[in-house]
């Protein structure tokens, strides 16, 4: 099979950057890694210097999540060699006896570390995906609200409890967490619009119009949020069409929605004719060296 | 009765679940209209000739789900199809019962069509080699949901040799990273028309999840 470096044309620096931007941006394009920080480090490791520690970490996270055990473990050894104390190299090792399904020995490996390091938050959060992986939904949204007490401003993990709550279906404490989000991250549309849908679930006429502010909030942060224009139109027709609302409320709400209509039609109307002037140009790019052939043969 | 699915179908199924392996999937089943008024309910078996791939990760949410369902109606009324069916794969690997959001989907798809079935993946099963078929049938009797045999058997459809060949074939795309991706919801109904869907208030699709 063609390296990625042949497939795409690329150097090795290309493939360092890329790597680097996966990791910033915490995206989950396992598969993308594992091939192209396999060929990285297998080809190019000794030009890397010192980032080839932290991408020895990327790809070998990558790997498990790939089930490439032999991949993970060759990482792993490598950073075992040059850090044999420490706390991150022990965590990745727990990660692959998780990985492996072995979670007593899995959670063996975090109890040390926390016994060592009782602020350790990596392994803590790692002992809560445990339960999570073995279905313990219950004592996993225990355990993170414990956590959550200590390290109050930890982003991810209110994030993770607001997933966790949504799946028990427990709305309202979902949308707790989602709260103190918004109040960290005032300016991310995408808080605003989950914590719209989940008052949209809750129901109820009180719990519909917080759902509609909330997705015009998402709106006036970020107008292209598709999510939030169909959620405002969900929401204000909801509402127009409950008997418990006076007549301007409805009147109001009838406004909002159709705004919200005309608004995804545009849209929709945009997002096929830039498709469509995307396919003319191709086309006329295609006929216009099929001219150039036809001219010089 | 029985629910048949064409490769198309479950393919279209599998490769969603395999394009986001850490998320739990959903999708709606999609069948053709029959035009004979059954007299007893039994006899011809539901053919799902499609699927459509809804969302990814967080499906126990209302509103989008809601749209989905407009606006998929829209477009079977239109090209006389019918919603026949719901399908999920769940987050994790062990785990492949129907929950609440998939009984609450089918329940309301149960409305429009009375043999609405749910069609949950089986992911321990899923690998490339496609020699049977990995998904768990459940149908509504007696107020509850009880899962049903599920054979292979060769037709006109050709349904295992079909499946074979577009499973190694597709899957051998995905590891080559050729440009397949079963688009998903936004991108499939993009060229409905959304206009009447979106001007006519829709109360058919109502869930309330809690």
């Amino acid at each position: 099979m063609a390296s990625v470096s042949e497939l795409y044309d690329v150097g090795w620096e290309e493939m360092r950057d890329k790597l680097r931007k996966w990791r910033e941006d915490n995206s989950r394009n396992s598969e993308q890694i594992v091939d192209v920080g396999e060929e990285l480090i297998s080809d190019h490791a000794s030009k890397l210097g010192d980032d080839v520690w932290i991408i020895y970490e990327q790809v070998m996270i990558a790997a498990l999540d790939c089930s490439r055990d032999d991949l993970a473990l060759t990482c792993l050894q490598e950073l075992r060699k040059q850090f044999p104390d420490s706390h991150r190299v022990k965590r990745l090792t727990g990660m692959r006896l998780e990985a492996l399904e072995r979670y007593d020995e899995a959670n063996k490996h975090y109890d040390a570390i926390l016994e060592d390091d009782p602020t350790n938050t990596a392994a803590r959060k790692r002992k809560i995906s445990i339960l999570k992986a073995q279905g313990k939904n219950g004592e996993a949204i225990r355990e993170l609200n414990e956590y959550l007490e200590q390290f109050v401003g930890d982003q991810e993990a209110w994030h993770e409890l607001s997933e966790l709550y949504i799946n028990e279906h427990d709305y309202g404490k979902a949308a707790f967490c989602l709260e103190e989000l918004m109040m960290t991250n005032p300016h991310n549309h995408l808080y605003c619009e989950q914590y719209a849908e989940v008052k949209y679930t809750q129901g109820g006429l009180e719990n519909l119009e917080l759902s509609r502010k909330y997705f015009s909030q998402a709106l006036r942060l970020n107008n292209r949020n598709m999510r939030a224009l169909f959620g405002l139109y969900m929401s204000a027709s909801h509402i127009a069409a409950s008997p418990k609302v006076s007549a301007k409320v409805k009147k109001d709400n009838i406004k909002y929605a159709a705004w919200a209509a005309n608004q995804i039609n545009r849209a929709y109307k945009v997002k096929f004719m830039k498709s469509l002037v995307k396919l003319l140009e191709l086309l006329s790019c295609f006929f216009f060296c099929f001219w150039q052939l036809c001219k010089t043969s | 009765m029985p629910i048949q699915l064409t490769s198309q179908a479950y393919c279209k199924m599998l490769l969603h679940t395999a394009k986001y392996p850490h998320c739990a999937v959903n999708g709606l089943l999609i069948a053709e209209k029959s035009k004979e008024k059954k007299k007893d309910g039994h006899g011809v078996p539901v053919l799902c000739v499609d699927c459509v791939p809804l969302f990814h990760g967080t499906l126990a949410l209302a509103p989008m789900l809601e749209v989905a369902l407009t606006l998929i109606d829209t477009w079977c009324k239109e090209n006389n199809y019918i919603i026949a069916g719901y399908y999920q794969a769940n987050e994790r690997k062990k785990d492949s019962k129907p929950n609440q959001v998939a009984e609450k989907v089918a329940a309301r798809i149960t409305e429009n069509f009375s043999e609405a079935a749910i069609v949950m993946v089986d992911n321990s099963r899923l690998t490339v080699s496609c020699s049977e078929p990995i998904v768990v049938i459940y149908d509504h009797h007696e107020n509850k949901w009880r899962n049903r045999e599920v054979t292979m058997y060769a037709s006109d459809c050709a349904f295992p040799l079909d499946v074979q060949a577009f499973w190694t074939c597709h899957s051998a795309k995905c590891t080559l990273r050729l440009n397949f991706s079963p688009a998903t919801f936004p991108e499939h109904v993009k060229l409905c028309s959304l206009n009447r869907a979106i001007l006519k208030h829709s109360e058919t699709f109502k869930i309330k999840v809690m």
